[in-house]
């Protein structure tokens, strides 16, 4: 074979069309293979976490009563070393920063990260860009579990584990085999499948939740349509730490996974014949999926799209390989969802709208957008 | 039972006893076998073509091979070990597969895309590991053997359908396979990559010992570059032998279902397939 020439893409530019031809010197090994370093992935996943933190000291200071960031430092290092803890019980501001914001702050990191990471996680699974726990059903899915739970029995707990997150487990858990078989019926998987069948999933849980919520009382179904259209409002710190176990236990599920991810991503059989226990990463993919899915749904209800735009806007961004992906979405989804849940709040202040609102006004036109690219068409 | 994963470098590759695959559908096995009590050996060392018309099984018996499908009765041996017990990284590391068409969705890089044949070979949580220098390494000589080491930064969405195929050849090679197996490895190419690809295979195969083993609709391309070719038919074994064996005309007919003409190619004076006017 004749020797070919060195030909190097210059690193500033991502056009594929501005190659430039360098003299065939010895070719770095960096820049001709520019994969996945332990120190890149340190450095994004660092500069991640620090940007999230900003954006939740910028979100603390948001609301009806705007605090300057001088003062939340001051407060947040009171609070965690416990210097100031007589002023912390007295100061009005404290009280709305510490038992208030920094709650539902911390709630919308939790919900928006864990979404994007679950929105990775299905896109590879179902070699499908546009797929998002809302828009294939399976946060419909995990509502009607919730629904039932909280329709037949608030309090029902079986050694203590509160029934709630449990049932919205098993109805993500069902919404996703289902899916899951209709798209991988037939030849391969099909981008509008999986999409049209998602809208009638939707559609069939959404008329059991109406159903429910039609013969129950008028209280209660009031609270649920509230609760469904995704809202962040009144947690506390004993129910974070909850929602923190079950995000903790499906999160390090998929991050296990990532590599075995970048390989699904190639099909089934290549993937197969890569080394990659196809079946096994499936089944633990799965239900990592449906419980950080059911856990997020169970304690804020329905949110749209981020597990869609996230995932996308880091790939465009950073890289496709799992390992980076991952953690960064994870990051930039609670980014992404505490700005969302800022806005929401601040708005109509005092009053408030559903963050659900914000997300999907922002989500649905990028979706659109999305499935008239020319990379939608390809990717068929 | 211990297993012994040291290439044999004599015997053979593969030995089938009575291997029978159908498809089964989501509610009922088909009752049509695709491969019916396939026995036979593949010689390591060599390159095997298999041929056959459409739908005689070629790709199944290929996917059987690489452990991608499982057969519904029979045994298949890679290297005195049975299939069946070995996992799928111990296949993978021995046996690497370059299927008909690759899906192509998210924006990895080649270089990334190539770095993944590497993924048998680490043992992490999961699969999770880093690439080091090794795997570096190992992946741009496959690239370079493939001519594709200058497209190690763009992206597996925006080559063309031949750079993808010798860049999916390269993630193969990368796999550091004693096996090769690949199906339709030329569809896609023009005249000077099937060329390429042809003599790349002859060249790994005579410098490195790799088995090689093919499924091709070209037959001229298998008539010239393999050992051994394999004819199938209705998932069976037509015949097996050297390409003047199998490519004859009354057999092709009778394959193939329409009248071919076969002369002596002018420089190897290997037989040479024409359709009539």
């Amino acid at each position: 074979m004749a020797k070919v020439p060195a030909l190097i893409i210059s690193p500033s530019s991502k056009e594929p069309d501005k190659v430039v031809q360098l003299p065939p010197a010895r070719p770095m090994p960096g820049s001709l293979l520019p994969s996945l370093t332990i120190r890149r992935w340190c450095l994004w996943v660092s500069v991640s976490f620090l940007l999230a933190v900003g954006a939740l000291l910028t979100c603390l200071g948001f609301g009806t009563e705007s605090v300057a960031s001088s003062r939340i430092w001051s407060i947040l290092v009171g609070a965690i070393l416990g210097t100031e803890s007589i002023r912390v019980e007295t100061d009005p501001t404290a009280v709305i920063l510490l038992q208030v914001r920094l709650p539902r702050v911390l709630l919308a990191f939790f919900v928006g990260g864990s979404l994007a990471m679950v929105g990775v996680a299905l896109q590879a699974l179902l070699r499908n860009p546009l797929a998002d726990p809302f828009i294939i059903g399976i946060s419909s899915g995990a509502a009607l579990g919730a629904a039932i739970a909280l329709l037949f029995g608030v309090g029902l707990s079986v050694w203590s584990v509160s029934a709630l997150p449990v049932c919205a487990f098993a109805g993500a858990l069902l919404a996703l085999l289902i899916i899951y078989r209709i798209s991988s019926g037939g030849h391969g998987f099909s981008i509008y499948t999986l999409l049209l069948a998602g809208v009638v999933l939707n559609a069939i849980f959404s008329a059991f939740i109406m159903f429910l919520t039609s013969v129950a009382d008028p209280n209660r179904a009031f609270g649920m349509y509230a609760w469904l259209m995704g809202s962040l409002t009144g947690p506390d710190f004993s129910t974070l730490g909850v929602l923190a176990l079950y995000l903790g236990i499906g999160l390090t599920v998929l991050a296990t996974q990532a590599q075995s991810l970048n390989l699904l991503t190639l099909g089934e059989e290549t993937a197969r014949s890569l080394g990659v226990e196809v079946e096994r990463v499936k089944k633990l993919v799965f239900v990592a999926a449906a419980l950080l899915t059911g856990a997020v749904v169970s304690f804020s209800g329905i949110i749209g799209f981020v597990g869609l735009i996230v995932p996308h806007a880091v790939r465009l961004v950073l890289s496709a390989d799992h390992r980076l992906l991952l953690p960064v979405a994870g990051f930039a989804g609670g980014m992404f969802l505490m700005l969302a849940d800022t806005v929401a709040r601040t708005v109509l202040s005092p009053g408030e709208f559903p963050v659900g609102v914000v997300t999907a006004l922002v989500g649905g036109p990028v979706f659109l957008y999305l499935l008239t690219t020319r990379n939608m068409r390809a990717g068929i | 039972m211990i297993i012994d994963s040291e290439p044999k470098s004599s015997g053979p590759a593969y030995e089938l006893q009575g291997v029978t695959f159908r498809y089964a559908t989501r509610f009922h096995d088909t009752s049509v076998s695709v491969l019916k009590d396939l026995t036979c050996s593949i010689d390591s060392g060599k390159i095997l073509g298999i041929l056959g018309p459409n739908g005689s099984g070629k790709s199944t018996l290929l996917k059987l091979l690489a452990r991608v499908l499982r057969p519904r009765d029979g045994t298949i041996e890679l290297f005195g070990n049975p299939l069946s017990l070995l996992s799928q990284a111990d296949v993978a590391r021995q046996v690497a597969l370059v299927p008909q068409e690759t899906l192509q969705i998210f924006p990895f890089t080649i270089a990334e895309m190539v770095l993944m044949g590497r993924f048998p070979h680490h043992r992490g949580w999961g699969g999770w590991h880093w690439e080091d220098a090794d795997d570096w390494q190992i992946a741009r000589l496959a690239m370079e053997d493939l001519d594709v080491a200058h497209l190690g930064s763009r992206l597996v969405t925006d080559v063309s359908g031949g750079e993808r195929q010798r860049a999916v050849i390269a993630r193969a090679l990368t796999q550091q396979p004693q096996v090769l197996l690949l199906d339709e490895p030329t569809a896609f190419l023009d005249l000077h990559h099937q060329l390429d690809i042809a003599r790349i295979l002859r060249r790994l195969n005579r410098e490195r010992g790799l088995t090689v083993i093919l499924v091709s609709h070209d037959l001229n391309l298998a008539g010239q570059y393999c050992d051994r070719l394999m004819l199938l038919h209705h998932g069976q074994i037509v015949e097996v032998g050297s390409p003047g064996e199998v490519i004859r005309p009354d057999l092709l007919e009778s394959v193939y279902g329409c009248q071919v003409l076969v002369d002596r190619h002018p420089q190897s004076g290997l037989p040479r397939v024409s359709l009539p006017v």
